[in-house]
Formats: structure tokens, sequence, C-alpha cells
């Protein structure tokens, strides 16, 4: 590949005069996909002062339907031959290649990463003399990183060229919405049972005018993918979404939630492929934390995990009715869950911030504890946990072990997460004795462990002891469930009375399975 | 006025896939088999790919596995079957 320091090759039509940042991509790279719109952004921040230039490895015919759909607006080099992609030799695609005005090759980036993508873009900004920008924000839906693919120079010569066929999950811009027009004998809400609208619950027509009034509350254009649903990928336009949100019987002030909302379970970390696929009990769980809570009434105190505000239960069953008819998660199709879980209807509860003592969950996810936020875990449904009679926290939190070692398998260790949510009650006593949540956290991960005894027999779990860190829990030999205090998770809800908490036990955790994810709402 | 509602579907139309070729006979054939990554997998595969090639005359088999069950086979993973020429590929299942 060209190094730092060398001559910049000629490409045909780009003058070096200016600063010059050249993008090799193909068409059926996702992480070029990814990365183009990026462009876009960097293209309107420099202006006329740099070139930047997108050169494609692929056919006019498949360069033009990608710059349509995505769509490029920057101009694009067709690299017919694979001449100037043999010139710079890059490794693999996408590929940024940045030029000063001396045609010096000065810094080069491969594949995808939004710190990378910054440090280039900075660097062209400067030279170009236009104010700085670092177009790869935070919490826009796009990973952090991304391998790229092998350059098509590279690849065997009956690879060049090949047609595209992945669907194109990066594409921004897609078609509005049909409409239906009903005759006078169909009734609505059969109708959109009838043709698969919705969950089995009906549903309030999604008729042109509440889908209007839910698009007056985003500036977004209806026709704007926010992202693409797996596993079937089917676009998430806001005009989807809209339509999905008035079914659901969302105001239409959610729109600012359902955006990050899309968003952060389409974000890859959460992993919403393998969750709608899976046998397991999981589904998303939403938690909500900061000012919107109050801003559009989500519940969360008494009954916070079931049918008590119209805000948590709309919002839970928007999310659902989308993983279904984007998605393509339907149940006995996609979705074949072994037993299902009651929060595919609606799984939504906000965090009781008022009573809590203790840091709001984004921020353990790093989202500033001052604005809104919506953090997503994949989890199955609550187990109860009951103490009345416990004075002091270590005595209260005793009673959550036994629960947390029985999660997955109870003789499964290091493999799963939990989420702790901590009633009002039991947050009190923990309160009057000073412990922190990372008190809290340590002393439920020192304290939760699987008898050695209990491995007398060839069940889940018992071939990978010899994986497991055995240690003394009040004098008895166990294995610790947990890999580590960072598996467990602490959140405040519930109401005033009563003193009850739960766990929930995560689906596969981690890089390769569902990791947890926190995305910020804005303002009104 | 006639109810006009927003189709809140997906309305890609999606077609069926036509099933691959069968092959005529295993005799002589190479195989690739997925493991998925499910506990247990390589057992199971263990015991499939003796009777494959005991039972039915099997000449070799590939054996590959996915990273993690919970995600979709990675690009490099199936661009391992595809250039191992083979002639067919099961994506097997264990638990």
């Amino acid at each position: 590949m060209l190094e730092p320091g060398a001559e910049a090759p000629a490409i045909e039509g780009v003058e070096f005069s200016r600063p010059t940042l050249i993008a090799f991509f193909e068409t059926d790279c996702p992480t070029c996909r990814l990365t183009l719109p990026y462009l876009n952004k960097l293209s309107d921040a420099v202006g006329d002062n740099a070139n930047i230039v997108a050169v494609s490895q692929d056919s006019d015919c498949a360069t033009e339907e990608l710059a349509k759909s995505l769509p490029i607006e920057i101009p694009i080099h067709i690299d017919r031959g694979l001449i100037a992609s043999r010139a710079y030799d890059p490794l693999a695609v996408p590929t940024l290649f940045l030029v000063d005005r001396g045609r010096r090759l000065v810094a080069t980036s491969t594949a995808f990463d939004k710190a990378e993508f910054n440090r280039i873009a900075r660097q062209l900004c400067e030279f170009s003399g236009a104010d700085v920008v670092e177009p790869a924000g935070p919490h826009d839906g796009n990973p952090e990183s991304k391998p790229g693919c092998t350059s098509r120079h590279l690849e065997a010569e009956s690879d060049a060229a090949a047609p595209p066929t992945a669907v194109n999950v990066y594409s921004k811009r897609g078609e509005r919405a049909g409409r239906v027009e009903l005759s006078d004998s169909d009734d609505p809400y059969e109708y959109c049972y009838e043709r698969g609208f919705g969950d089995p619950l009906p549903v309030v027509p999604p008729t042109v005018v509440r889908v209007e009034r839910m698009l007056a509350a985003t500036d977004l254009a209806p026709e704007e993918i926010i992202a693409h649903v797996p596993p079937s990928f089917g676009a998430a336009t806001v005009e989807k979404i809209a339509a999905n949100a008035v079914m659901a019987g969302c105001k239409p002030e959610m729109m600012r939630v359902l955006i990050p909302l899309v968003r952060a379970v389409c974000d890859e970390r959460l992993d919403i492929h393998g969750v709608q696929g899976t046998t397991h009990f999981a589904a998303p769980l939403v938690i909500v934390n900061g000012p919107v809570r109050e801003q559009l009434g989500f519940a969360s105190g008494s009954n916070v995990f079931s049918n008590v505000a119209r805000a948590n239960s709309t919002l839970g069953r928007a999310l659902q009715l989308m993983l279904r008819n984007l998605g393509g998660a339907k149940p006995g199709e996609i979705d074949m869950s072994t037993l299902g879980n009651a929060g595919k209807f609606s799984f939504v509860i906000a965090e009781n911030e008022e009573v809590s003592p203790w840091e709001p969950l984004c921020e353990n996810f790093g989202v500033d504890s001052s604005r809104s936020a919506l953090t997503l875990y994949c989890c199955e449904p609550p187990r109860g946990v009951s103490e009345h009679k416990a004075r002091s926290a270590e005595v209260l939190l005793r009673a959550f072990c036994p629960v947390l070692a029985n999660l997955w398998s109870h003789r499964t260790c290091l493999k799963h997460e939990a989420l702790v949510v901590i009633g009002p009650e039991h947050v009190a006593t923990l309160k009057h004795n000073g412990f922190s949540k990372q008190n809290v956290i340590d002393y439920l991960y020192e304290n939760t462990g699987i008898p050695l005894s209990e491995y007398d027999d060839d069940g889940e779990g018992t071939q990978l002891t010899d994986h497991y860190e055995q240690c003394v829990i009040r004098g008895v030999p166990c294995y610790r469930k947990f890999g580590s205090p960072e598996s467990i998770r602490v959140v405040v809800a519930g109401g005033p009375a009563g003193k009850f908490s739960a766990v929930l036990g995560s689906w596969q955790p981690g890089k390769r399975g569902s990791q947890i994810v926190s995305y910020p709402i804005d303002s009104e | 006025m006639p109810t006009v509602l927003v189709n809140p579907l997906d309305e890609r139309v999606h077609q069926d896939a036509k099933p691959a070729p069968r092959l005529d006979t295993l005799k002589g054939k190479s195989l690739a088999l997925l493991d998925i990554s499910k506990p247990g997998g390589s057992v199971f595969f263990d015991r499939l790919e003796t009777l494959l090639k005991e039972r039915y005359g099997v000449a070799s088999i590939l054996r590959i596995a996915k990273p993690t069950f919970a995600k979709p086979a990675p690009d490099d993973v199936l661009a391992k079957i595809r250039d191992a020429q083979v002639h067919a590929a099961i994506e097997a299942l264990a638990d």
C-alpha cells in the first residue's frame, strides 16, 4: 500500500491543486456503505477548499445504484480496470488517502474507525482552512469500528466487479410508504388484523392523518432511513416508524424517543439479529432515564413492569411492532422462542431516579446523567426477590444471591449477566447502611456462587468446571457465578410500598452476543 | 371519505429462493459442515463425519465453525467454504 510521504499517483479527473481526500470503496462492502455518508458530511464542512473523491472499484451500474440509494453526494471516479487501485494499492476497502496541496500523501486509514476517520477529517479541515469538524459522532447507530473488505485488485480475478447481492443496510434514503384505500365495507381494525399489521391485540389504524400528525413532530424527512431492522433488514424510514407508532398508540411527541430507540435496537452491539432468532426468553428491555420521563409521562414507580403508563406501554409496543413488521421476526416464523416473553407486547421501564441515591443507569454506559437517555438490555422476564425482615444491607442482599445464582441454568457460571432492579424500600435499607451502587455490585459478585456439591452429575454447566473460579462463600466451597462485577448492573425502580426487587437474566452477553447500549434522547 | 392507511410493513417483495441442486450421490464427494458453535457441537459433528464417510462414502469433509452461534456467519467463514470448492455444505445444528 502507498505509504505517507509518497507522491499521489494520478487519477483521471482529479486535480491535486487543493488538499484532497481519496476514498476507495466497493459497492457491496458494508463498511464502505457505512463510511461514505460521513464523507458527504465532511464535504459539506470543507466546501470548495478541498477535493473529496470516492473511487469505486465496481461497475458503472452498481456504482450508480449505490450513489442513488445511499446517497453519495461527493464526486465519484469509477476505477475501470482498477488502474488507480493498483497504483494506490489499498489492502482493503474503504481506505482513505489524504493528500496535501503539494500532492504528497500525508495520512491513510483503512477500514472504518470513528476516531481514525475523525483524525483524517480534522487534518483535511486544517489543510483547507475550514472549521474543524468530526463527522463520525457517538450514538448515531453505527459501530465504533468495523473491518473492511479485501480490495478488488487483490481478489481472485473471477470475483472482480461481482454484482452486489446483499441488502444495502447503510442506505439512508428510502421510499415513501404505500397507501391502502379501504372500502366502506372494511372495518379498519379488522383490516389491520387480517393484513398482519400488528400483534394479536387491536391496533390504532395508521390513517394518513394520524401518521402525518406523528411526522409533524420531527424535522426528519419521511423517507429518511433511520436503520435497517434485522434479521430481514426492512428499512425503518421515519414514515414507517411513525405508522407503527400510531398503531401502538403513541402520541406524536414520542417521535423524539422512537428515533434514537430504532438506532439503538439496530446497533450491531445489541445483536437484535440473534435475539430475534433465539429459542430463549430474551426480549429487548428499554430503560428510560432523565427529564424525558416526566415530560412524556414514563412510569418509574408502582407497577413499573406492567400496564401502568401510556408512555411505557406504547413505546414498547411500537418497538415490538417494528421488530415484527420491518425486522420480520414474527412468532412461529423467525421468532421461535420456546416459551416467549410477555415483554414482547411491551417491555419499558423508567428508572426511579427520585428515590435512587446513585447515578442513573445511562451514566454507566457513557451518557451524561443530565441528559435523557434510553438503555437497551436483552433479557428474560423479571424474577422476583422478596425480603421483608432484613434490617441491614448484607442480610438484604443475601436474598438476591440465590436468585442470581439460578440465572440461565443454576450450574452454568461465568457466561451470563444480570440486571438487578431494586425497589425503593430495599434501596432505603441499602442507603441507610451507606452502600454505594458499586458496594451493592461487589457484594452480589462476591457472594453469589454454586456449591461444589451441586456438581454431582452431568447436567448443564458441569462440563465447564475447569474454567470456573473456586471460592468460599460463608464457609461453603463454591464456584463463582459471575465472571466479573461488571456482569451485574443495578437500576432503581418500583413503587414506595413493598419490599420487593427483581433480577433479569441476560441472553448471550458480551461481544459474542448482545451488549447493553445507551443512547441519548434529544431535548424537545 | 374513504379511509386511507399508511402501510406499516416492509413492502419489499420477497421471493422464495430455489433450493440448490441436489447431489446424485454422496460417494466420492467433498462436503463442508458448518458448526454454529453450540455446546456439544463437536461431539455431534464427529459422529456425523464418521457416518458420512463410512456409510455414504464421502471422500472428504471440511469442518468449519462460526465464532458464535449468536450472530450470523461472518464473511470470512462463508468465504472459506466457498473457496474450498466443496460439492455441498451443511449448516448443521447441535445443542
